[in-house]
């Protein structure tokens, strides 16, 4: 393995990226303008409303005013589930990913609260915790901040009334929380593939591939200096979409060791992945324009069904299904609960399926690619 | 044990036989039955040849591209390696090049079989594929340090760019450069670890005229600096004009080898004498009686195929002798193109694959 040969080719790679105002644009620009629209759609949340299911067991004046605070909020609206049901039934029932239980004995509580401070009470919050959609992080964040008003209503502040979660997550989490990691998963699949691509169609056609076959460099040198260049272009987008998303949309980003770990280790092996990927493409798309072609069939559907800028859960089942077999979609869940959710079961999960891709499709790749002709 | 080829002095096969260095041998030709010596030299071929091309054949499906083809190329000499369209010329020099799996024969460079021994060669050899294009966003510079880097032995780039004459555009970017200059920068890249073997493949494909020229002279420049070039190309003028040494390549077979020289002896019919302007009627049929080819062309033109060179002192003394009233006379000989319609019936420039 010769360093000079490859510290010359990852050279000459950032020189013609630098130069190259499409590649700029897709790497830099195009992630940071989707986070910028995206999150001004959304951000502006006053013609979203979310259907929240709500149990009242205490049929109380106190549970009719606690409603009434959550029935106000714009984007909420309460759909009151009859207390003959069993909450857990109804919910996989109608296929709910979240819904609110009062509990009996909370007006009663709140009542004797105002004598002794001891007593408190939890409203419980359902949800799938296989779901990681927005809409569950904004209606539990709602929740959350409507009984901040409501305690501080009741007792100016001192913490009567609290949330049972059925859940480990504690964060109060917005839409643009749910993007950013897609954001990430989505430019580093994209620069990743078109590059494999052009390397492997475009450069085939000039001769570049037949001339780098006469001279001295091998493969394994030449793999690994585009490998190394890919790699340096997703960590800067990865960059570019944190600082925008934490500047611009204020990204409830968790910055620990652990994060950092498993976000660098999911963002090599997506590399490895996509490139893979491009690199099967370029192999058998021997046409430049036709491999783009190939490359955004690719990219596009799974895009939008592996979870990227919007939750499986507003899918419906079928396409979920599929969803679950695509690489992305890994991708998007690793870096979400690496970086966001800081779930380690799911992080280490998520990680190791896409420690797998990339490990099938990277060396696919580079069986199926061949410098030489027939 | 080594192998010689021999050009047969009665059928002009092409022969190969074996022995041992210094050994000398009575054989047989094949084909005729003639009978010759043939002498193996003490010094290994691999002294005196670059490239030595053994039997070499590749076959796709039932086509075969290059069909059992032997040939050498000396040291230090411009080699053609002439043939139209799909003859099988870049199959070939892939093949050379290790850029194609040959489907037999072996192949030697500097004496080395290229099988196991292409990665020691590597850096022997210089390169400019067909068709090339480089690095569109890289400059001209930028390029051959680039490619100057991938080997331990390499020439000075500045050297190189002044040679090539690239000193005005070596800041400019390769996508910004012209046909020409392209094909410039293609050979300043094969030149950069400063090659023994410069191996163009169709290197003035596409180019004007002026281009053309211009890339002809850095190829004979490349000769005087002693560096061998194996150059294919389909076009008769450049290889008229470059080679040393001419192979011509139709459907996968070498139809004729040797010096320019030595093909128009060999495969020409004669020179030929141009009458132009001729104003005296019957000159083709006084010429005919005489025992002359002479055949009428357009505006009073005539044409004479002249086998030997005291035939050319008749025609002119028979022209005298008649009062034939002429504008202007001019003789030259067969070019390639007569050459390749003589041995294979078709026009090389009409010839497609």
């Amino acid at each position: 393995m010769n360093l000079r040969i490859i510290a010359s080719d990852f050279n000459a790679s950032l020189k013609t990226w630098k130069r190259s105002k499409g590649t700029m644009f897709w790497t830099i620009a195009f992630p940071v303008l989707l986070i910028l629209i995206f999150g001004a759609i959304f951000s502006g949340a006053d013609e979203v409303t979310y259907e929240f299911h709500v149990q009242d067991l205490d049929d109380s004046d106190w549970s009719h005013t606690f409603i009434n605070i959550l029935d106000n909020i714009s984007v909420v609206d309460i759909k009151t589930v009859s207390s003959d049901e069993n909450i857990t039934a109804f919910i996989e029932k109608e296929t709910l990913s979240v819904a609110l239980v009062i509990p009996g004995g909370f007006g009663e509580a709140i009542d004797k609260s105002f004598f002794d401070e001891e007593i408190t009470v939890n409203v419980s919050f359902h949800y799938d915790p296989s779901e990681q959609g927005s809409s569950a992080s904004i209606l539990r964040s709602i929740v959350t901040s409507s009984l901040q008003e409501f305690n501080m209503q009741l007792s100016g502040g001192r913490r009567i009334i609290g949330v049972d979660q059925i859940s480990t997550i504690t964060e109060d989490f917005d839409f643009i929380d749910f993007f950013i990691p897609g954001m990430i998963g989505f430019t580093i699949m994209t620069s990743c593939i078109y590059g494999s691509i052009e390397r492997n169609t475009k450069f085939r056609k000039d001769g570049i591939l037949r001339k780098l076959l006469t001279t001295p460099i091998t493969r394994a040198e030449w793999i690994l200096a585009k490998m190394l260049f890919m790699l340096f272009l997703s960590f800067v987008s990865t960059l570019v979409i944190l600082v925008v998303g934490t500047l611009v949309w204020g990204v409830s980003l968790h910055i620990n060791l652990f994060m950092i770990v498993f976000m660098v280790v999911i963002i090599i092996a997506t590399s490895f992945l996509f490139s893979g990927i491009g690199m099967i493409i370029g192999r058998f798309v021997k046409e430049e324009e036709t491999a783009d072609m190939a490359g955004g069939a690719i990219t596009f559907p799974m895009m939008f069904l592996a979870g990227t800028f919007f939750s499986l859960d507003m899918m419906p089942e079928f396409m979920q299904s599929i969803a679950r077999i695509l690489p992305l979609y890994y991708v998007n869940e690793g870096l979400r609960n690496a970086m966001i959710y800081t779930n380690i079961d799911k992080t280490i999960f998520n990680t190791a399926i896409v420690l797998i891709f990339a490990a099938i499709f990277f060396l696919v790749g580079v069986f199926v690619t061949k410098w030489k002709e027939d | 044990m080594i192998e010689k080829d021999v050009r047969c002095p009665k059928c002009h096969e092409i022969v190969t036989f074996s022995g041992e260095p210094g050994e000398r041998l009575t054989v047989t030709c094949p084909k005729c039955g003639a009978q010759g010596k043939v002498t193996f030299k003490k010094s290994t071929i691999d002294q005196d040849y670059a490239i030595e091309v053994s039997h070499l054949k590749k076959i796709y499906g039932d086509l075969a591209a290059v069909d059992d083809i032997s040939f050498s190329v000396p040291k230090g000499e411009i080699f053609a390696f002439l043939g139209p369209n799909g003859a099988g010329k870049t199959t070939t020099v892939e093949i050379i090049e290790s850029i194609r799996e040959p489907t037999m024969g072996t192949i030697r460079i500097f004496g080395k079989d290229i099988t196991s021994s292409f990665n020691e060669v590597k850096e022997k050899i210089g390169i400019l594929p067909q068709e090339f294009q480089s690095f569109e966003k890289l400059t001209v510079k930028e390029t051959l340090v680039y490619f100057s880097k991938l080997y331990k032995k390499r020439a000075d780039i500045d050297d190189i760019i002044g040679a090539m004459d690239l000193k005005d555009n070596q800041n400019k970017l390769y996508k910004n450069l012209s046909g020409g200059l392209k094909q410039r920068v293609g050979v300043a890249i094969s030149l950069v670890n400063d090659p023994e073997i410069v191996f163009l493949d169709e290197p003035s494909t596409g180019l004007d005229p002026k281009a053309r020229r211009e890339v002809w002279e850095v190829i004979a420049n490349l000769r005087s600096k002693g560096k061998t070039v194996f150059l294919t190309t389909h076009y008769m003028e450049e290889a008229e004009y470059l080679a040393d040494h001419i192979a011509i390549i139709h459907k996968g077979k070498i139809i004729a080898e040797g010096s320019l020289e030595e093909l128009i002896n060999r495969y020409g019919k004669g020179s030929l004498l141009h009458i132009k302007g001729c104003k005296t009627g019957n000159t083709v049929e006084l010429l005919r009686e005489n025992g002359f080819n002479a055949t009428s062309k357009e505006n009073g033109n005539i044409a004479v195929t002249i086998g030997h060179k005291d035939r050319l002192l008749e025609v002119l003394s028979h022209l005298r002798h008649k009062c034939v009233d002429y504008d202007s006379i001019d003789i030259r000989r067969p070019n390639l193109e007569e050459i390749f319609l003589q041995l294979t019936g078709a026009k090389l420039s009409e010839v497609k694959a």
